[in-house]
């Protein structure tokens, strides 16, 4: 038991520990040194993950690439097709331009309009009133709801004539549409329905909000600034890292709608007249309905580059405007 | 010592993991103690009134041989089917599964499920009914066997028939009939419907069934020749609009909106006169609407004499490719589609079976509205017709409905609609 000698050596900050020499000449003899020896337990305390990683992540990821380059249906092709694949997304599938069309759409609404809500209602809760926590558990508790539940609350409370919604509307006497049911309405009701969820972002923007220092907004009342100009020219760009950091995610998230359509739908169609025929439940059609896995592969990574595209674009354009404060930005 | 201490548990971690994995307690799970080999059958059936029936019948079956054990693993619907498929692709699937009568073929042509024909002989076709087992036919082979099916029915209101001045007895037997009828039956309190009589699209029924029942019995595709922009066809579908534009979209869509099932179906709940629904919407009928007084009727035809057809669906128990069992799984499938356990199934279920001696036996079983309900889905059965998906069209569906809707819709016309939905459907044949 060589190896457990070591020596209690007392310092000024407290006690610590100095092993004797003769422990690293042990590990020595044996054939791994002391830092081999570290990494070995180290790769094996993250084999869980490691071999997870390799197995269910990277293994079927390069796998969906090859099998796009197929005519994969799971059970029994694998034909190598070339190209056929992302040609035929291009000049064949009109659903495929529908979905892709569907999908942008609702990209283009829905980040910036869950970006802008976040921030806005971070401000609102920033505000030294009291109560103010009882405000921010509400407004984020729709953050922590989720899934299944809130779609069926949802279809009931954007039911036609019954929904609560257009109750509500009726009060002041407009007629609601019959949104769900209405193509021209689905994609709108889905945007709503989003913003109801805003909440997640908006702790993250309150939390950078709080972190702004005081003596700034001091300064800038001294010099007589307006609300409006101490949020444009302080607020604004403290929390533009955030900002980044949102708009980039939720745009990835936004390109991923799945659920709602899937389950507010009838049979998971896509809605009347294909309105809400997003790209992830076009792919998964031809995935699990029509078990032309090759097609949906290559449907996946048509996303995954779009997705990354828009992302680097993202983070080109983010240099001009994200603020880091201490930093050159790098 | 700690670190070595460390590695060591970091290793255990990690053969943990491994064992984990491995299939090593599958293997010991396929016989039972007393030697029976254990056939594992999936099924969807899982709610309060089918589960206990189904088990009953498993139950039966392994009692009365010594061989095989069956066990009954419930999937939820949806995930069934994709669950089966993966475990197709791994080597480890199910010995039985309950699957869609409708696309057997796609799944022999995509070598998912196992070909039974050298089980069956001709004695044990003529079983079932002729056109369910034309379904489970695939390049003169069989891969599947019928369980069950359904059919259309028109359930009408007979209180709401004796209000109306109708004959409670005289069900309608036309479009024109129906129309004329359902126009009497409505109920309307100044801008707003209390009661419709009828709209085509509710119930389980949707635009292709009229448009088949139109046009002879005649499906999209017939025989691998496309068959969608027909006159018949489009005539139906601006009758269906007709009923859309004489009701008004606000009423159609606040009324569906609302639907729902039990106590709130509408027929249930006397807010529409006259519905499509398959046969074994009787139970929610028995269960939930005690005092709603109905009868039933073949839908409408066409044209006097043109026929009552109404669209079948139903569902096939089929070997998935590479179960280990299927000598086992085939003899008990065999006890599944006999006349005992279908018939215990159709008495329970008021299901339509596919063992035609089975059909006919539960109806000497039943009794009063019962046997009624029962009766007329038999004899409907003639009169349905199963639209399987040719393998040429594997999503034809998915190309065919937008348009429909679309000219539902007003967006377009029928004409168009149909037009365009065959040139597109032709573009992806296989």
């Amino acid at each position: 038991m060589k190896s457990s000698e070591s020596t209690l050596v007392h310092t000024e900050t407290g006690s610590k520990v100095i092993r004797g020499s003769k422990t690293i000449e042990t590990a020595r003899t044996k054939g791994l040194s002391r830092k081999a020896k570290d990494n070995l337990a180290g790769y094996l305390f993250i084999s869980p993950w490691l071999i997870g990683f390799l197995g269910l992540t990277l293994g079927p990821l390069l796998f969906s690439l090859a099998a796009s380059f197929t005519d994969y249906n799971i059970t029994s092709k694998m034909n190598f097709i070339g190209l056929d694949n992302y040609k035929r997304m291009f000049t064949m599938d009109d659903l495929f331009r529908t979905s892709l069309f569907n999908t942008v759409y609702y990209v283009i609404f829905s980040v910036p309009l869950t970006t802008a809500g976040a921030i806005v209602l971070a401000v609102l809760l920033n505000q030294k009133i009291k109560g103010m926590k009882f405000f921010r558990t509400i407004y984020y508790l729709p953050a922590v709801l989720s899934g299944v539940a809130v779609y069926f609350l949802w279809m009931q409370l954007l039911s036609p004539s019954t929904g609560l919604v257009n109750t509500m509307l009726g009060w002041f006497g407009i007629e609601g549409p019959a949104w769900l049911f209405d193509p021209e309405w689905t994609k709108p009701a889905l945007l709503m329905m989003k913003m109801w969820s805003v909440g997640g972002g908006m702790l993250l923007y309150l939390a950078i909000m709080q972190g702004v220092s005081p003596q700034m907004y001091e300064a800038a009342d001294i010099e007589g600034a307006s609300p409006w100009q101490k949020f444009y020219y302080i607020t604004l760009p403290m929390i533009s890292p955030i900002i980044f950091f949102d708009v980039i995610t939720s745009t990835i998230g936004a390109f991923q709608i799945f659920q709602e359509a899937y389950v507010m739908t009838e049979n998971g169609s896509g809605g009347p007249g294909n309105s809400l025929l997003f790209y992830n439940l076009h792919m998964w059609n031809n995935a699990f309905e029509v078990f032309d896995m090759g097609y949906a592969s290559a449907m996946a990574w048509l996303l995954f580059i779009i997705v990354m595209v828009l992302t680097a674009v993202n983070m080109k354009l983010g240099k001009r405007w994200v603020h880091y404060e201490g930093g050159d930005g790098k | 010592m700690k670190r070595g201490l460390a590695v060591i548990l970091a290793v255990f971690m990690l053969i943990g993991l491994l064992a984990g994995c491995s299939g090593e307690q599958k293997a010991e799970a396929e016989k039972t103690k007393d030697g029976k080999v254990i056939v594992d059958f999936w099924t969807f059936w899982g709610s309060e009134t089918r589960r206990p029936i189904i088990e009953k019948i498993i139950d039966d079956y392994n009692n009365s041989q010594d061989k095989v054990f069956v066990k009954h693993t419930f999937l939820p619907w949806g995930d069934i089917w994709t669950k089966n498929l993966a475990s197709v692709a791994a080597g480890n699937p199910a010995d039985v599964i309950v699957n869609d009568i409708n696309t057997v073929a796609q799944r022999a042509e995509n070598k998912q499920v196992e070909d039974l024909s050298q089980y069956i002989d001709d004695s044990f076709k003529q079983k079932f009914y002729p056109h369910l087992w034309e379904t489970v036919e695939y390049d003169g082979k069989s891969y599947a066997v019928p369980f069950n099916t359904d059919t259309r029915l028109l359930f009408y209101n007979k209180t709401a028939f004796k209000e109306a001045g109708l004959d409670p007895e005289k069900p309608p037997a036309t479009w024109a009939e129906l129309e004329e009828y359902a126009k009497k039956l409505d109920i309307k309190n100044g801008d707003k419907y209390e009661r419709v009589g009828f709209y085509p699209l509710w119930g389980s029924v949707g635009a292709s069934s009229w448009m088949t029942n139109a046009d002879d019995g005649n499906g999209f595709i017939e025989d691998g020749e496309l068959s969608i922009n027909t006159p018949k066809k489009v005539e139906a579908m601006n009758w269906i609009i007709d009923w859309k534009k004489r009701l008004g979209e606000k009423t159609v869509q606040a009324f569906q909106a609302e639907f729902g099932s039990e106590q709130a179906n509408p027929f249930i709940a006397g807010k529409v006169a006259m519905w499509v629904d398959v046969g074994t919407f009787y139970t929610q009928l028995r269960d939930y609407g005690q005092d709603v007084e109905f009868g039933v009727a073949p839908i409408p035809a066409y044209e006097e004499g043109s026929g009552n057809w109404a669209e079948g669906g139903g569902f096939v128990v089929e070997i998935p490719k590479g179960a280990k069992h299927p000598e086992e799984a085939m003899d008990f499938i065999k006890y599944l589609t006999d006349v005992e356990a279908q018939k215990h199934w159709s008495v329970k279920n008021y299901d339509n079976v596919a063992n035609i001696e089975a059909a006919e036996a539960a109806l000497n079983e039943l009794q009063g509205p019962d046997k009624m309900v029962y009766e007329a889905s038999v004899k409907n059965l003639e009169q349905t017709k199963m639209f399987p998906v040719p393998v040429e069209y594997p999503d034809y569906h998915s190309r065919l409905n937008p348009h429909i809707d679309n000219a539902l819709l007003g967006k377009t016309t029928p004409e168009k609609a149909l037009k365009q939905a065959e040139e597109d459907i032709e573009k992806m044949k296989k």
